[in-house]
């Protein structure tokens, strides 16, 4: 019984984690209509920057956290830049292909860019907070508290932008349409990169906080980027509320699935073919998902 | 004189495969895998390129072709070109059957839900142990017993040739423009009589058939099955294959395979490197020659038939759909 509440402490942190990512995700798709392949490679970059800058620059791990942020927003602005301005030109054919390409070919890049860089071999940055916690016979490590008190935080703040800051409200806006939304004075170029960076941001702050529970791994991506569509799917393309309570229930669904599955030597391999599984059969029923907001389908 | 440039190409292949022994054993594996790239970016390309379905799955069906090929062999002492071709057989039911499932989504839906077929495949391919051997790799028969790579060199080319043929018969015939008229609008196509679910679900099943057999063909040239054959980072290759060289035709995603191929070994000595240079030709393409690179050489070359100073024909649709 302890073991299983000890599981479902560990989903809620991963869980919040993934509405990290998986808010990014949908960031990105509601303003640029393109579903950012690489953004589990951006959520990579995120990890290895906290890291080096912790270990170059000798920052805290706080700040550290705040700096990656800021340079993989730096990074997402120069890439969106660079890469998807022809997105939202009128002469570009089918769009989503080139969205997906571009992307999936980004992702490609980094993860190998990574590889040279980086190492193949797992790092590990310092602890935020060391030592672990233990609530009657519940063991939960500091550092977990600290990812998911930090996330929780971090999405607070997303909320409190996109709901009552006038830059969220015209990211929203710019979703919605953005046509209306240039004739009230909206730049909808200059919103398509910051949703962009915002998304990248995210994914990094996400990187960071995951860095000292699990280790960084260049093809750390790949995993992540699956989840963040999974919970995408669930809780509705464009959806921010939704992609927070979809990524915390798929944690909790995750850790649940492990403890419970009768054979533990695959229990933690099917657990994300079990969330890849539930995907599929959204799609198949629902093709834009569970709860996806009617304006943000695909055209 | 039309369709002049298929006789070139048949021509050079002549001597190509008549000097074939004096290539070196390293060079003909090169050249084999080159092949084997040339079956898969020539299928997926039939796939994303003429229909508009951006299959992520694509080496996953290679994947299922090879370990249904290299199982039955090795527990029913199947023929291995019976077991190749019940794995083409499998593909083929398998790819129809994902075209079915997913004929109502459209773009990066699609590209999701292959993803997470792939990753199903991959994951139960690598934790079925006791089955698959999982990452400690399946040993499969090798199709020819002599230590040269001369048959394979043969076979390879044999396959390639069989696949580009069929492929290139379906683009040139009337399935072909429905094709291309179910990529350009899928709601026109079908008001114009073009039944799109069928031929969304035939083109599914045409490239997974061929994904497989290039599979079961790497399964018993290799020797040795693991379930990274069915990875991302293959597919990505595939797909930067194929956008490098032109995915909007097939000899162009052929030429796009042996070009990257032939490079990888050319920079051999820059390792890693040449895989971040890939993905920086694939951005470069997509944002400045979306067409892809070998795509104005290509036309050039199949012009080189026509006659000179006539006057060009009309460039209607059943035109375009004519060449590939």
């Amino acid at each position: 019984m302890d073991y299983l509440y000890t599981q479902a402490a560990n989903g809620a942190v991963i869980g919040v984690i993934y509405a990290l990512i998986a808010a990014g995700v949908t960031i990105i798709f509601s303003i640029l209509k393109i579903v950012n392949f690489a953004h589990g490679d951006l959520y990579m970059v995120g990890g290895y920057c906290a890291y080096y800058i912790i270990r170059l620059l000798g920052l805290p791990p706080l700040p550290a956290l705040l700096a990656s942020m800021a340079s993989v927003f730096a990074l997402g602005i120069v890439l969106e830049r660079l890469l998807l301005t022809p997105l939202y030109s009128e002469r570009t054919e089918r769009k989503d292909e080139y969205g997906l390409i571009v992307t999936f070919g980004l992702a490609f890049l980094l993860r190998n860019l990574a590889l040279i860089l980086f190492g193949p071999f797992p790092l590990k940055p310092p602890s935020f907070w060391s030592g672990l916690h233990r609530f009657g016979n519940i063991i939960i490590t500091n550092d977990r508290i600290f990812a998911g008190a930090a996330g929780l935080v971090l999405l607070a703040v997303l909320l409190y932008f996109m709901n009552r800051t006038i830059w969220g409200q015209a990211l929203d806006a710019v979703s919605q349409s953005r046509d209306a939304a240039a004739i009230v004075g909206i730049n909808p170029r200059r919103f398509n990169t910051l949703a962009f960076g915002v998304g990248a941001a995210l994914a990094a702050g996400a990187g960071a906080l995951i860095a000292p529970i699990f280790s960084l791994a260049p093809d750390m991506g790949v995993s992540s980027n699956i989840q963040a569509y999974v919970i995408v799917i669930l809780g509705g393309m464009g959806s921010v509320l939704g992609s927070i309570i979809g990524g915390i229930a798929l944690g909790e669904t995750e850790g649940l699935f492990t403890a419970y599955f009768p054979d533990p030597t695959r229990a933690l391999a099917y657990t994300n073919a079990f969330g890849v599984l539930v995907l599929m059969v959204v799609l198949i029923f629902r093709p834009t998902g569970l709860f996806g907001r009617r304006h943000l389908r695909m055209e | 004189m039309r369709g002049l440039h298929v006789y070139v190409l048949l021509a050079a292949a002549v001597p190509l495969l008549a000097y074939a022994h004096l290539l070196n054993s390293y060079w003909m594996h090169v050249a084999i895998i080159a092949m084997f790239y040339g079956i898969l970016t020539a299928s997926w390309s039939l796939l994303a390129g003429y229909v508009g379905l951006f299959s992520l799955g694509h080496m996953a069906f290679a994947s299922v072709g090879g370990y249904t090929s290299a199982l039955l062999v090795n527990w029913y002492g199947v023929p291995i070109p019976l077991g190749m071709a019940a794995g083409v057989a499998l593909c083929c039911a398998v790819g129809g059957l994902i075209g079915w499932v997913c004929l109502r989504m459209t773009g990066p839906y699609l590209a999701i839900f292959t993803l997470g077929f792939s990753e199903i495949v991959r994951i139960t391919f690598s934790t079925e142990d006791q089955v698959t051997a999982g990452m400690a790799g399946l040993h499969t028969a090798p199709l020819f017993l002599t230590g040269s790579r001369l048959p394979y060199f043969y076979t390879a080319f044999g396959l390639l040739v069989f696949s580009l043929a069929v492929m290139g018969a379906v683009v040139h015939s009337r399935w072909g423009l429905f094709f291309r008229a179910v990529r350009e609008d899928e709601q026109a196509a079908a008001a114009s009589g073009v039944a799109v679910a069928r031929f969304r679900i035939l083109a599914f099943a045409i490239a997974s058939g061929f994904a497989g057999l290039a599979g079961g063909f790497y399964a018993h040239y290799i020797g040795i099955l693991t379930p990274s054959l069915g990875s991302l980072d293959l597919m990505a290759v595939v797909v930067v294959m194929t956008v490098i060289g032109g995915m909007e035709r097939i000899p162009t995603a052929v030429g796009g395979a042996f070009g990257v191929e032939v490079l990888q070994e050319f920079l051999r000595a820059y390792g890693q490197w040449r895989l971040v240079l890939f993905g920086v030709i694939l951005l470069l393409t997509m944002r400045f020659a979306r067409n892809g690179l070998l795509t104005p050489v290509w036309l050039q070359f199949v012009r080189l038939g026509e006659v000179r100073g006539a006057r060009p024909a009309p460039r209607s649709v059943g035109q375009e759909g004519s060449r590939i």
